[in-house]
């Protein structure tokens, strides 16, 4: 049975931002797990050619970011932008030769991360400016109490398999289980900005990095053993988050993959099924269609 | 190789003014808005030694945080400054006084101070300490070459209970560890804020629960801890085999994914890094040690 909601009773805004380009230092170089220095794309700007369901990892990238990475001019305006936007919030591109297309936010990074169709993300650039329809916050399940639902459009909830069981547990498809050792750097902070970057899916570099987690999808959705995001992240044991994977390939140490926080609590709250098709690209992907009130956007180059 | 010997730079901290925003309230890991008290500044009434759950704070450091207003130095005066390292009040009603690093705490980076209790009651935010930072990249006689040091004044070195392999190396090499006395050893999915950040100018908070009523596991303010399948040579991380050990530099935390916080001093894989916890009977870092008292 599909999860009952307080939806209706949730406010929708508009909500402003613009592309953001990627940021370097002059210093260029960060450094690896082994000490490699590396300097690599990847956040901020538009990352092409990576969408839900493509792998997370083996790019030559740090803090991949698919899509474009979005935020505010205004520092105040941007944390509501960054706090109050959530996955699976439409986002249209409100000027540029891109204007019209339409896209969907993923997760959070410190940008609000929004993927687009491949012909739409190729005419982007920073400085489009970018309007989002955010909902979500606040968004509760009556029936069960004991799970906090963060960063979720209440669409993307209604799509997804699983809903309430007989036994009164909430059964959530997830594409893969993340051990408590993964836990990179994100813990410690608040559940609505950023994402929790998961260590031991180092692709190509030592098995003694590796927990295993190569195969991620940006898009999957994921479980996160022993983790309390219900008022930021910690560890705690017997709790569990549910997440999704929003960023990609990290080369800096301690980080990796990290998946947005979308619902969290008790562990017997939960009846996870494990099921590979547990990711965005089912529901909300791979192609949006763009609106066609506005004209098409242009041919990729 | 010849080891490079570390150089001394005389830096200049501020001491520091805690901070809020608009709002005085965090929530805490079970949902309950609270204050945070001694979160930087000058904390009065904590030494090294307390337990790191004994205060009503949120990373209570046992004394004066430093840091500085320009962002670069900040950084500068958080990566160089090292355990150990000989502090000076330079202005203001404690001007003279003597004080001694004992730790490093992360983001924009601040250097812990351990003064006497009475030159702390006279210091002010804004008073100029300068810290003569000394100790990153030594490497002394016996060290391991896969073991690394970091944030530690040579000085230091041999007050800890840190046992470096004898020289010349035992022939064939075995043996060659280092063995270090330590407080408790905890699993690295206790590790939270500070993971993925770098090693010098900032610590890593641990998931710890408090002590039992009997004050079974509790943690003091000073102590040595080791953290297993964490790699500290660069940034802080998950590696399976290794180990690092830090001295704790700040008390516990209520935010989820904060708690008491260790200063990496030592990192390299289990082979050659060996802790020895003794629960009840260790001596870390302490006032006595720093002649603080």
């Amino acid at each position: 049975m599909k999860v009952t909601t307080n939806a209706g009773r949730l406010v929708r805004q508009m909500l402003a931002g613009e592309v953001w380009p990627a940021l370097a230092d002059r210093h260029a170089y960060r450094v690896g797990p082994d000490g490699q220095p590396f300097l690599l794309p990847g956040m901020g700007g538009v990352t092409l050619g990576v969408h839900c369901a493509d792998p997370a990892t083996g790019y030559a990238s740090d803090h991949l970011e698919p899509g474009a990475s979005v935020r505010h001019r205004d520092p105040g305006a941007n944390m509501a932008l960054q706090f109050l936007t959530c996955v699976g919030n439409p986002v249209w591109v409100t000027g540029g030769p891109a204007a019209g297309a339409l896209g969907h936010v993923i997760g959070q990074h410190a940008y609000v991360l929004v993927d687009f169709p491949e012909p739409s993300a190729a005419d982007l650039a920073p400085g489009d400016p970018v309007t989002v329809l955010a909902t979500g916050q606040g968004l509760a399940l009556p029936e069960h109490p004991a799970i906090t639902v963060k960063n979720c459009d209440p669409d993307l909830l209604a799509r997804m398999p699983g809903g309430t069981r007989p036994d009164g547990r909430l059964e959530v498809h997830v594409a893969a289980r993340v051990p408590a050792e993964a836990i990179g750097a994100g813990a410690g902070m608040v559940s609505e900005y950023a994402n929790t970057d998961l260590m031991g899916a180092y692709q190509g570099l030592g098995e003694d990095l590796s927990l295993g987690l190569e195969g991620l999808r940006i898009g999957d959705i994921v479980a996160l053993a022993d983790a309390d995001h219900r008022y930021g992240r910690g560890y705690r044991p017997g709790y569990l988050t549910i997440g999704v994977i929003s960023t990609g390939q990290c080369l800096l140490f301690g980080h990796g993959p990290g998946p947005s926080t979308l619902l969290s609590g008790p562990s017997e709250s939960f009846w996870l099924v494990d099921d590979p098709d547990a990711n965005l690209a089912s529901w909300l992907h791979p192609q949006p269609e763009a609106n066609p009130a506005v004209p098409a956007p242009r041919e990729a180059w | 190789m010849t080891a490079l010997r570390p150089v001394a730079v005389n830096l200049l901290g501020l001491v520091e003014h805690p901070a809020l925003g608009d709002s005085p309230y965090r929530v805490d890991r079970d949902g309950r808005p609270y204050v945070p008290a001694g979160d930087g500044g000058i904390v009065l009434g904590l030494q090294l030694g307390d337990s790191v759950f004994g205060l009503a704070a949120d990373h209570a450091a046992p004394g004066a945080c430093l840091v500085h207003p320009d962002p670069a130095s900040r950084h500068a005066l958080a990566s160089y400054a090292c355990i150990g390292n000989q502090a000076r009040v330079r202005t203001g009603q404690a001007a003279g006084a003597r004080g001694v690093v004992v730790g490093q705490r992360g983001e924009q980076g601040r250097v812990v101070v351990g003064l006497a209790q009475a030159d702390l009651a006279r210091l002010r935010p804004g008073d100029e300490v300068a810290v003569g930072a000394y100790g990153q990249g030594l490497r002394p006689p016996g060290l391991p070459p896969d073991v690394t040091i970091m944030n530690l004044d040579p000085g230091v070195l041999d007050l800890l209970p840190v046992g470096l392999p004898s020289l010349p190396p035992p022939p064939g090499g075995g043996g060659a560890a280092v063995t270090v006395g330590v407080r408790i050893t905890v699993p690295s999915r206790l590790a939270g804020n500070g993971i993925g950040r770098p090693a010098v100018g900032w610590c890593l908070d641990l998931q710890l629960p408090p002590p039992g009523p009997d004050g079974a596991g509790d943690l003091l303010l000073g102590d040595l801890v080791a953290v297993t399948d964490i790699d500290a040579r660069y940034n802080m991380g998950y590696r399976r085999g290794w180990l690092t050990v830090g001295v704790v530099a700040h008390g516990a935390s209520p935010l989820p994914g904060h708690g008491p916080g260790i200063t990496p001093i030592l990192t390299g894989p289990a082979g050659a890094v060996q802790a020895r916890p003794d629960p009840a009977g260790h001596v870390g870092l302490t006032a006595a040690v720093l002649q603080l008292q």
